[in-house]
C-alpha cells in the first residue's frame, strides 16, 4: 500500500473500500438473508425427519448469510488496488424510468387496455435513454402498437383487452 | 437397430408441416434477435417463452429449441461482422471472425461458422439420440439422496466451470433457491414469503423471474452504459464461398472443435461458452502458425463456432435424462416443460417418446434450416445490425412486459418482473452473474422435495447422503470440485483460462 493510501481522510477512505463490487455484493447477501430470516421467523421449523414449512428457509437464510460474510471479508481482504467504476450516475436514469414505465404497464393492462399501456410504456420508457426525440418516441410508439396488436391479439388471439373499459 | 427406430419416430414428429414451421419461426426470430445487439441468449429465450406456452407442447418446445441455436448463431454473425460478440459463446469469434471480415474475407467467415456449426449439429443431434437412452436408465434407477445429491453437484459444477468468482455465484444460487421457495409449501400446505399477496401463492412464475432479470437488467445495464461505437464492416460481401485453402484448413479445426464441444456440453455448466473458449485455445496451441491467431485465422473462427454449437446441442443431454439443467438456457427449458405440465427427468422418454425424439430430429432440421437462411440473406442481417439501440430497447421492454403479463395473466407478474429488472441490474453492477440464481430457482422446489423424501426415508439422519454410494460419489465429486477451485495454482489457473 502507497503511503498516499494512509494520509487519506478516513472518511474517504471508508467510502472507497464500501463501494468496492465485494463488499456491495457481500453486504446485500447479508442483508436480503437477514430480512429473509426476519419474515420467516414465525415458520414451523419442525425436525429433520418431519420437516416444517420454515425447515428448509432457514437453512438456506443462514447459508446466504454466511457466503454473503465470506464475500464481504474478501472484498474488505483484497489489496488490489480499485478498478475505476464508471459514475453511477448515469445509471440512475434508466433505472428510474424502465421500472416505471414496467409498472405503469402493469396498473393499467386489466383496465386501460393494450393501446393506452403501450403508449404509457413507450413515453415514460423512452425518457430512460438520452437522444430519443418527441416525434421518434411517438413513432415507435405506433409501429409497436400496431406490431403488438398484430402479433398478439391477432396472431395468438389472447384475451388482453385492447381499448379501456368503460 | 433402435437408435434408427427412435430417429424414425421423431423425424415422423418433427416433419409434420406445423412443427417444421415452428422450427422455422424459431429459427428465423431467434436468428433476427440474436443478430439484433444488446440482447442475449438468455434475455432473448426468456422474452419469448410465453410465445411458446399457446403451442402444444412439443411444437413448443421444437420452436423453443429453434429459438435457441437461431440466437447462438446469430451472436457469431455480429461477431464477425461488428466485432460485438452477441452473447459469451461468441466472443473468441470476434478475435479472428472480426478480422477476417476486416481483409475482406467475412463471406468466408461466415461460411465457415456455418457449415462448421451445421456440421457439429449433425455430430452431436446423433450423440444425443446415442447416449440420451442409458443415461436415462442410470437416472431411473436414482432414489430421492441420489437426486438431491445429484443436484447438488449440478449447481455446485455449473459455477466451477463458468467464470466469475465462484463463491459469489453460489451466494447467487442459494437466493435463487430462496425466491423458488415463495409460495405454497407442497407438503404442509402452508404459504411461504408471500407478503399476503394471493398472486403470490403459486409462487412465481420462471418466466417472470427470468424477463425480469435477464431482459430487464439487460436493458438497463445497456441504457447505463456510454453508447458503443461500432465498427460495422461496411465493404459489400461480395464472396461467400470460402476458398480451397480455407477448407483445407478449416475441416480438422471442425472436428476437433466438434469433439471437444461435445464432450464438454454434457458438463454442468459447460455448454457453448465453456466449449468455444476451450477449443479457440486448443486451435491457438496445436496450430502450426500460432501467429496468424488474431489476424484472421480461419481455424480461429472454425474451431470455436463448432464447438459452441456443438456444445449447446449436446447440453440437452443432461436436462432432457435427468432433469438438471446445466446452464441457465436449459434451466428456461425446463421452465418450459413445467408450464406445459411435464415433469423433466428420465421418465420423459417413456412417457412422451414422440416429444423426446420429435426435439432431438428438430434440432438436425433446425441446424439445416439454419445453414439455408442464414448463407443467402445475410444481407438482411447486416442491415438490422445497423439499429440503433435507443429504438430496439422500447420494443424489447414491450415484449418483455406483454409476455410477463400473458404468461401469468397478472398484473402483479410485470410489478414483480420490474422489481427482477432492478435486482438484475444492481447484482450485475457488484460483479454477480445472475444467471446462477436461475438455475437455483428452478431446482430449488425439487431439491426440497427430494431432501424431505430422503430425511423420511432414513427417519431423520442426513448420513443416508454418505451411506449410499451412488449418493456418496456425487458428494465426493463435489468436495473435490471445492477443493479444487480453492488451491490457489488451479485458481490463477482457471482465471487466467478465461481472461484468454
Amino acid at each position: 500500500m502507497t503511503p498516499a493510501h494512509d494520509r487519506q481522510i478516513p472518511a474517504a477512505r471508508f467510502r472507497q473500500i464500501v463501494m468496492r463490487n465485494d463488499v456491495l455484493a457481500g453486504l446485500l447477501f447479508c442483508a436480503i438473508a437477514v430480512l429473509g430470516l426476519l419474515i420467516s421467523r414465525d415458520y414451523p421449523v419442525g425436525t429433520a425427519l418431519r420437516m416444517g414449512t420454515g425447515y428448509v428457509p432457514h437453512l438456506l437464510c443462514w447459508m446466504l448469510l454466511a457466503l454473503g460474510a465470506a464475500v464481504l471479508l474478501q472484498g474488505l481482504r483484497t489489496t488490489e488496488t480499485e478498478r475505476p467504476q464508471a459514475s453511477d450516475a448515469s445509471a440512475w436514469r434508466p433505472l428510474i424510468f424502465v421500472s416505471t414505465s414496467l409498472v405503469l404497464f402493469g396498473l393499467c393492462i386489466e383496465r386501460l387496455g393494450l393501446v393506452v399501456s403501450i403508449l404509457l410504456l413507450t413515453g415514460v420508457g423512452a425518457l430512460a435513454a438520452r437522444g430519443l426525440g418527441f416525434l421518434e418516441t411517438m413513432a415507435a410508439a405506433c409501429v409497436l402498437v400496431a406490431l403488438s396488436w398484430a402479433i398478439f391479439i391477432l396472431g395468438l388471439g389472447l384475451a388482453i383487452p385492447v381499448w379501456p373499459e368503460w | 437397430m433402435d437408435l434408427f427406430q427412435n430417429l424414425a419416430l421423431g423425424f415422423g414428429v418433427a416433419l409434420t408441416p406445423a412443427n417444421l414451421f415452428f422450427a422455422l419461426v424459431g429459427a428465423l426470430i431467434g436468428t433476427l434477435i440474436g443478430v439484433l445487439p444488446g440482447i442475449g441468449p438468455i434475455a432473448t429465450i426468456a422474452m419469448l417463452l410465453p410465445l411458446t406456452f399457446h403451442l402444444e407442447p412439443t411444437s413448443g418446445l421444437i420452436m423453443l429449441a429453434g429459438i435457441f441455436y437461431g440466437a447462438q448463431y446469430g451472436g457469431s454473425t455480429t461477431a464477425i461482422l461488428v466485432n460485438l460478440p452477441g452473447e459469451t459463446s461468441s466472443v473468441v469469434t470476434c478475435i479472428d471472425g472480426h478480422q477476417m471480415a476486416r481483409q475482406g474475407r467475412a463471406g468466408a467467415a461466415l461460411a465457415v461458422a456455418a457449415l462448421g456449426s451445421f456440421f457439429a449439429g449433425c455430430v452431436s443431434t446423433l450423440l444425443i439420440a446415442m447416449f440420451a437412452p442409458p443415461l436415462a436408465i442410470v437416472g431411473q434407477s436414482f432414489g430421492a439422496p441420489e437426486y438431491f445429491s445429484l443436484m447438488v453437484l449440478g449447481l455446485i459444477a455449473a459455477v466451477v466451470l463458468a467464470h466469475g468468482s465462484v463463491l459469489k455465484a453460489i451466494a447467487m444460487i442459494v437466493l435463487g433457491l430462496l425466491v423458488g421457495l415463495v409460495g405454497t409449501d407442497g407438503n404442509t400446505g402452508a404459504t411461504r414469503f408471500t407478503f399476503g399477496i394471493v398472486e403470490l401463492t403459486d409462487g412465481i412464475d420462471v418466466a417472470t423471474l427470468a424477463i425480469g432479470i435477464f431482459g430487464i437488467g439487460e436493458i438497463i445495464t445497456n441504457l447505463s452504459q456510454p453508447p458503443e461505437t461500432r465498427s460495422l464492416v461496411s465493404q459489400k460481401i461480395t464472396r461467400l464461398w470460402p476458398t480451397r485453402e480455407d477448407f483445407r484448413r478449416a475441416w480438422p479445426a471442425v472436428l476437433r472443435g466438434t469433439s471437444l464441444g461435445s464432450i464438454l456440453g454434457v458438463l454442468p455448466g459447460g455448454g457453448a461458452t465453456l466449449s468455444s473458449f476451450a477449443a479457440y485455445a486448443l486451435e491457438k496451441r496445436s496450430s502450426r502458425h500460432p501467429g496468424e491467431f488474431g489476424r484472421g485465422a480461419v481455424e480461429g473462427v472454425a474451431g470455436p463456432e463448432s464447438a459452441n454449437n456443438a456444445g449447446a446441442q449436446t447440453s440437452f443431454i443432461p436436462m432432457l435424462t435427468l432433469g438438471i439443467p446445466g446452464n441457465a438456457v436449459m434451466a428456461l427449458m425446463i421452465g418450459a416443460l413445467t408450464i406445459h405440465g411435464i415433469r423433466p427427468g428420465p421418465q420423459i422418454m417413456t412417457e412422451r417418446p414422440e416429444m423426446f425424439w420429435g426435439m432431438i430430429a428438430s434440432m438436425w432440421i433446425g441446424n439445416l434450416m439454419l445453414l439455408i437462411i442464414n448463407l443467402p440473406l445475410i444481407g438482411m442481417w447486416v442491415q438490422l445490425l445497423k439499429v440503433p439501440y435507443r429504438f430496439l430497447y422500447l420494443a424489447v421492454l414491450l415484449f418483455c412486459a406483454i409476455g410477463v403479463y400473458t404468461v401469468s395473466n397478472s398484473a402483479v407478474a410485470v410489478l414483480l418482473a420490474a422489481l427482477f429488472g432492478v435486482a438484475g441490474y444492481v447484482f450485475t453492477r457488484v460483479d454477480c452473474e445472475p444467471a446462477p440464481m436461475i438455475l437455483g430457482f428452478v431446482l430449488g422446489p425439487l431439491m426440497e422435495d427430494n431432501l424431505r423424501r430422503a430425511m423420511r426415508i432414513s427417519s431423520g439422519d442426513p448420513m443416508i447422503f454418505l451411506q449410499r454410494p451412488i449418493s456418496l460419489g456425487l458428494l465426493l465429486a463435489v468436495l473435490a470440485l471445492c477443493v479444487l477451485v480453492a488451491l490457489p495454482a488451479i485458481r490463477s489457473k482457471r482465471e487466467e483460462a478465461f481472461q484468454e
